[in-house]
């Protein structure tokens, strides 16, 4: 599967983003949110649904008043219609809000899926008849099981498969966390997401592209029947807790009215009933859940469950790997360190020379150093018929053994950076000197170097150049330099890594590689601390370079010398202290502690074994996004709560709007309570649009949530409750009063 | 307003009160967490017999369920032991006066009021009841249903308590709480009241000749060892149809200070025990801020009338504010001893009464007070606490839709039980039968009735005028209800506490910190003004825009 740039992708949706509100509303969404209106489809909403209970009732007794006599009047149908307009357009917003969000989630998850196809697998067509063999362009998720498929040198494993034919080293280190490739013989199982390094391959999937992880995730979200969160759940309860409240008080009143004979007006106390229900609440509610996760589409991200979505707001620490999450994937070579009695030069020529066919990106980082520095090898010209050594786990050193010819100059003029330039100069570089069959046998013999067939070499003029860790060079050499241990350590107390170089058995220097951070990672890493969430970083490095990293972008707590298994107790210690852990994960050894942890993010480019035991997936395989999935998490438990607390708060303002016209005939001295002057109608109409309006006016704000920035719980508590709460208090005083005014001067009610 | 020597007293008063409960806290946690101490020699020999007869396990821990049906059982066990004394009053011993039996509905009100801890009082307790009733029935159930009340409290507290097994032993908690406290406390205060002038005899009521030369009976009894029950176990019933209004049970301003002081004693004392017992003294700040914040609030309203006014029926002894200021006290502790006649207060002094009535945990009634301070502090985390970005949790446990069920449950009792029979009580007639007028004045005392009831305060406007079967029956259920209600819902979130998740709260809201106080004031506020506004505002509210006019027009 091709992994496509967080960039592209931010492109995609960010313009999408700010239009998906507006673009979702069409008049599919207006026809589905009318369907919606019926009693039916609401009982899952019954706030909503007594809402439009109610609205049954005004509307009986506009049409006929003389029905419930003597709480009604026959000189007020006017108003009655009125208030029962207002009513059904309340419940209307409400579901209007549901399907805006359920079109939008659904375009999202649409744009995710195209995602995910876009990845291509060469399938095999065998035609029987001519026993000829036909490769095609497939889309991966086209891809069904039985399907046979061509698998060469870089491609990704698309999905799982069997091998049938074809020997092939795959790196499986997403799997196994073993970076040293294996080998892949017919019978072997392939497994989504590894890399074959060499060769070619035929395998026969054996699984249907549908029921893939991803897919069965998207599908899940996708259902309107989606289960509850606990949040979700709570907050329904509270609503069904007030709800019953406002009953008990409404059927009070009516019976006090009759009982004490004070004239109440059934429409007004209806109208009264309905300004009290959390209906703000009870509108949203569904859409803010739901538009939760489409924003978490948007970045790229499924998740299993609103429920992990919800968990990853009250994470309490998280674990970071700090290769791919904190630094780029690889350490950058920054400096050759030459040993007594050679030079800089010397030193920067041989790496270049050792590192000439290491394709990673540290071998890569070399070259571009040596050639910035102008240190280019004179035995350049002869690496096309140089012996290499691939990287090995036991030797734990890689290189090269070549004959020294003739010195070949590169072009003036330096490679500035990034491995495009590089491959560009040696394509030239392959073109100009020699074939590419040329390159193509030394690079399969170099695959396997155990092979026989070798360039004649004349012992004379043979160069051995090795590089890697320290240590392993130490143990292959004689004579160590004086300065060796020092240096090595010195560069490791700066965090840094230092690989030996060798040549001819003597070591001639040191090259320090540097761990380059992620853009932006430190911010991001500082806004979590800033939340009270711990961050914790998960390194197979030594202490010191551990430590560095750490202090660095500002980690207090790291395990270095780790292994992927180590993840696991991590987590369950953490969670032992009553914490709630978030982590990443692609590899197979992954899955126990991605199973564990409370939020697990899996890579999409991981295994599916990783896939399966988290409860999230990023589809463009970046980690650090699991601190925007806390983020994320966060920001929907706000825009539940504020929109709930608001919806609670609002209900004061209600009160002294209605109140004193309840009784107005009967009780003009409650009239003292009018604080706002409202008129008798228009009281009552006020409150009721307020109470409507305020749906469609939060709808951006529980599609795009509360805005925040990253700060301590207090805080954040302290301020939203002033925003929400103090101002759910005051706001609809303002609201209604307008709304009087407004209703005053177009229709002098 | 208060004259500043006013607010003096009464910040000198709160002062007392808060330092003698700090330290009776302390004491009160080593009676229920069973520290051994230097009492034990004298107290557990007294126990060890008491368990022994009736067969109860000490070291037995209990789940909600059997805790709370153990007190449920054990009160109506209690209750059935009144009902017959009162009903056949007449024929046993200690009736000098030769009262006569109670009807049953009376009797069936005055049980369940006594047991429930709301001490309403449909008689004139001098005029009806014998010394043996008084001693029996109504002394016994002053001590189990404040014994009932704070176990239940203790219990709920167990439950936050971390690495909690269970909720306790009902009966243990129980027979402690008469042994070590209020047996004590009481023959303390019993001795100190009766040194400040209230009577304590067995003898008759003696008749004395007047200075004009008529004679009068003087009633006496054994008053100072109910008075002090009565505040101490926020009771509230009295010797005197008149309660502490009457001169022999609170016959001077000391008295009446000394009484004050007894009734807030145990509810504030509670709110440090329950930091003290779960292991983290500061949880008791929101439980502390949050009553007296309140309590603040409710003088504030009850004073706002520039001078407090003396109406009819408030007594002259005391004034204008001594009685109001008890009236506050005695509605937020909800005990419901009154010192003068509730209908010559201001309308505002009786909506400061309702508030403290309709909040119920300022402090409240002992036990039952700091259970609904938790319950409205889990709502409010609840309701404000998802605006932090995280699941709200309470001392690092989640908030599960459970609790919130169950808080909702508890919550809607209380309107419930109060709005529907005020209902019936004006639709059905009972209203007018005792005379009571369908006006805003005679809506509030109907209303007074029945949030008195459900908030098992048991002050009221009609006292013996209100033995009618309706309310005799209606407000016996309501004070059930409005008792073990509640009391199992709140037990049942405490008990499905233990054994729960803890996260280590270190990110979660700090409810021990200032703003959180402030928010969680304007909750219960928000909370109380949303489900009784109107219902004030046709009651106390209208008569104070109408300057008591006795009608709703």
């Amino acid at each position: 599967m091709s992994s496509i740039s967080s960039q592209t992708l931010e492109k995609r949706h960010a313009p999408n983003d700010k239009m998906s509100l507006w673009s979702a509303i069409s008049g599919k969404t207006l026809l589905d949110s009318l369907l919606r209106l019926s009693p039916i489809s609401l009982v899952s909403n019954p706030v909503m649904l007594i809402t439009e209970i109610v609205f049954f009732i005004v509307a009986a007794l506009a049409i006929d008043p003389t029905l419930f006599y003597p709480l009604a009047n026959e000189g007020e149908r006017a108003y009655y219609v009125d208030i029962a307009i207002i009513l059904i357009i309340t419940v209307w917003f409400s579901t209007f809000s549901d399907s805006l969000a359920e079109t939008q989630a659904r375009n999202t998850a649409n744009s995710l899926r195209k995602l995910e196809s876009e990845s291509t697998s060469k399938k095999i067509i065998v035609d029987e008849k001519e026993g000829t063999k036909k490769i095609v362009e497939t889309p991966s998720s086209k891809l069904q099981k039985g399907d046979t498929i061509l698998l060469e040198k870089n491609d990704v494993v698309p999905i799982d498969c069997d091998v049938i034919a074809g020997i092939a080293m795959v790196d499986e280190s997403l799997l196994t966390g073993e970076s040293t490739p294996v080998r892949k013989a017919p019978g072997d199982q392939l497994i989504g997401g590894s890399r074959i390094i060499s060769d070619s391959l035929t395998a026969r999937v054996n699984v249907n592209p549908e029921d893939t992880y991803v897919n069965r995730l998207i599908r899940l979200v996708e259902s309107s029947k989606r289960p509850k969160t606990p949040n979700e759940q709570a907050i329904s309860i509270l609503l069904i807790g007030l709800t019953s409240i406002f009953t008990t008080v409404i059927l009070g009143l009516l019976g006090l009215s009759i009982a004490l004979n004070l004239g109440a007006d059934l429409s007004v106390l209806l109208a009264l009933y309905v300004c009290l229900l959390p209906t703000t609440i009870g509108a949203l509610l569904p859409s803010i859940g739901l538009s939760g996760i489409s924003r978490l589409y948007a970045i790229g991200i499924v998740a299993k469950s609103g429920r992990a979505v919800e968990t990853a707001g009250d994470t309490d620490s998280i674990l970071l790997d700090k290769t791919g999450t904190i630094t780029v994937g690889n350490r950058q070579a920054v400096e050759f360190i030459p040993f007594e009695g050679h030079t800089e030069k010397e030193v920067g020529e041989n790496a270049f020379l050792a590192s000439w066919h290491d394709d990673t990106p540290e071998g890569r980082s070399i070259i571009r150093l040596a050639y910035e520095h102008g240190f280019i090898p004179r035995e350049l010209n002869s690496l096309s018929l140089a012996e290499s050594y691939e990287f090995s786990a036991t030797t734990r050193t890689s290189g090269v053994k070549i004959r020294a010819g003739s010195g070949f100059m590169l072009p003036k003029g330096g490679l500035k950076t990034g491995g495009r330039e590089r491959s560009r100069f040696r394509r030239k570089f392959v073109q100009e000197s020699v074939t590419e069959e040329m390159v193509r046998g030394t690079s399969s013999s170099s695959s396997q170097f155990s092979s026989q067939e070798q360039p004649p070499v004349s012992p004379s003029e043979e160069v051995e150049i090795l590089k890697g860790a320290p240590d392993s060079i130490r143990s292959m050499v004689k004579t160590v330099p004086r300065d060796f241990d020092s240096l090595v350590e010195r560069i490791s107390k700066l965090g840094d890594t230092s690989i030996a170089i060798e040549r001819n058995g003597e070591i001639i220097g040191l090259i320090r590689l540097k761990d380059v951070l992620k853009p932006e990672i430190k911010e991001k890493i500082q806004s979590v601390r800033a939340m009270g969430i711990r961050p914790m970083m998960i390194t197979g490095d030594q202490p010191l370079t551990a430590k560095t990293i750490a202090e660095e972008v500002g980690i207090e707590e790291y395990f270095a010398q780790a292994k992927p298994e180590d993840k696991y107790e991590i987590v369950q210690k953490q969670q032992s202290q009553g914490r709630v852990v978030a982590m990443i994960g692609d590899g197979t050894n992954d899955a126990p502690a991605l199973a564990v942890a409370d939020v697990g993010l899996a890579m999409n480019s991981g295994t599916s074994a990783a896939k399966e035991a988290a409860n999230m997936v990023d589809m463009e395989s970046n980690p650090a996004k699991i601190i925007d999935v806390v983020m994320l998490g966060k920001q929907l438990l706000m825009t539940r709560g504020a929109i709930t607390a608001f919806s609670i708060a609002n209900d004061v303002a209600k009160y002294f709007a209605i109140v004193p016209v309840l009784f107005a005939a009967s009780i003009p001295q409650l009239q003292a309570l009018n604080i706002l002057g409202l008129g008798l109608h228009s009281a009552v109409l006020s409150a009721l649009i307020f109470n409507a309006i305020i749906i469609p006016a939060l709808i951006p704000l529980s599609m795009k949530g509360v805005s925040f920035k990253p700060t301590d719980t207090m805080t954040l508590f302290l301020k939203n409750t002033l925003i929400y709460g103090l101002g759910g208090v005051v706001a609809p005083f303002a609201g209604i009063k307008l709304i009087d005014l407004i209703l005053s001067y177009l229709f002098h009610i | 307003m208060l004259q500043p020597i006013q607010a003096l007293d009464l910040v000198l008063l709160f002062a007392v009160v808060l330092v003698s409960s700090y330290f009776l806290a302390s004491y009160i946690v080593r009676i229920y967490t069973r520290k051994p101490s230097w009492l034990d020699s004298f107290f557990s020999p007294i126990e060890n017999i008491i368990y022994r007869v009736s067969g109860v396990d000490q070291d037995r821990t209990m789940g909600w369920k059997e805790y709370f049906l153990s007190a449920l059982l054990l009160n109506i066990v209690q209750m059935l032991i009144a009902f017959i004394i009162l009903v056949f009053q007449s024929r046993l011993p200690l009736n000098p006066q030769h009262f006569s039996a109670l009807s049953w509905d009376l009797a069936f009100n005055t049980v369940v009021s006594f047991a429930t801890n709301t001490n309403l009082q449909h008689y004139a307790g001098e005029k009806t009841l014998s010394y043996f009733s008084q001693m029996t029935a109504i002394q016994f159930l002053q001590f189990t249903s404040a014994a009932t009340g704070i176990s239940c409290g203790v219990a709920m507290v167990r439950g936050f308590v971390t690495n909690s097994k269970g909720l306790g032993n009902f009966y243990v908690d129980f027979v402690r709480s008469l042994t070590r406290l209020y047996f004590p406390l009481c023959f303390v205060a019993s001795i100190i009241l009766v040194y400040l002038g209230v009577p304590q005899t067995l003898g008759g009521y003696s008749t004395v000749r007047t200075v004009e030369g008529a004679t009068q009976s003087v009633l006496v009894g054994p008053v100072a060892s109910l008075v002090s029950i009565m505040q101490l176990g926020t009771n509230g019933g009295g010797y005197y149809g008149a309660n502490s209004a009457y001169p022999f049970q609170n016959p001077t301003p000391i008295t009446n200070l000394a009484e004050i002081f007894l009734m807030l004693l145990i509810p504030t004392a509670l709110t440090f025990v329950f930091g003290q017992m779960i292991g983290k003294r500061r949880e008791s700040i929101p439980v502390v801020a949050g009553a007296y914040s309140l309590f603040a609030i409710d003088l504030i309203i009850a004073f706002i009338p520039n001078q407090v006014q003396v109406g009819p029926g408030i007594e002259t002894r005391f004034g204008g504010f001594m009685s109001t200021f008890w009236t506050v006290v005695t509605t937020s502790v909800t005990t419901g001893s009154v010192n003068s006649n509730l209908s010559g207060m201001h309308p505002l002094a009786i909506l400061s009464a309702f508030m403290g009535m309709m909040v119920q945990s300022i402090p409240g009634g002992k036990g039952v007070g700091l259970m609904y301070m938790i319950m409205y502090i889990i709502i409010t985390i609840f309701i404000v606490g998802l605006m932090s970005g995280r699941t709200p949790e309470y001392l690092g446990m989640k908030i599960t839709a459970r609790d919130v069920k169950l808080v909702m449950l508890a919550f809607l009792i209380h309107p419930l039980i109060i709005i529907v029979p005020t209902v019936v009580a004006f639709a059905s007639g009972a209203a007018s039968a005792i005379g009571v007028s369908s006006s805003s004045i005679g809506y509030t005392q109907i209303l007074y009735e029945f949030v008195s009831s459900a908030a098992n305060n048991g002050s009221d406007f009609f006292g013996a005028s209100a033995n009618t079967l309706f309310f005799n029956v209606s407000t016996a259920l309501v004070m059930f209800v409005g008792r073990y209600g509640p009391l199992a819902c709140l037990l049942a979130i405490s008990g499905s506490m233990i054994g729960r998740k803890r996260t280590s709260g270190s990110s979660s809201i700090r409810t021990d910190s200032l703003p959180f106080c402030v928010v969680l004031v304007a909750s219960i506020l928000l909370l109380v003004v949303l489900t009784f506004f109107p219902f004030l505002a046709l009651g106390p509210i209208l008569s104070y825009y109408q300057g008591h006019v006795n009608s709703f027009a």
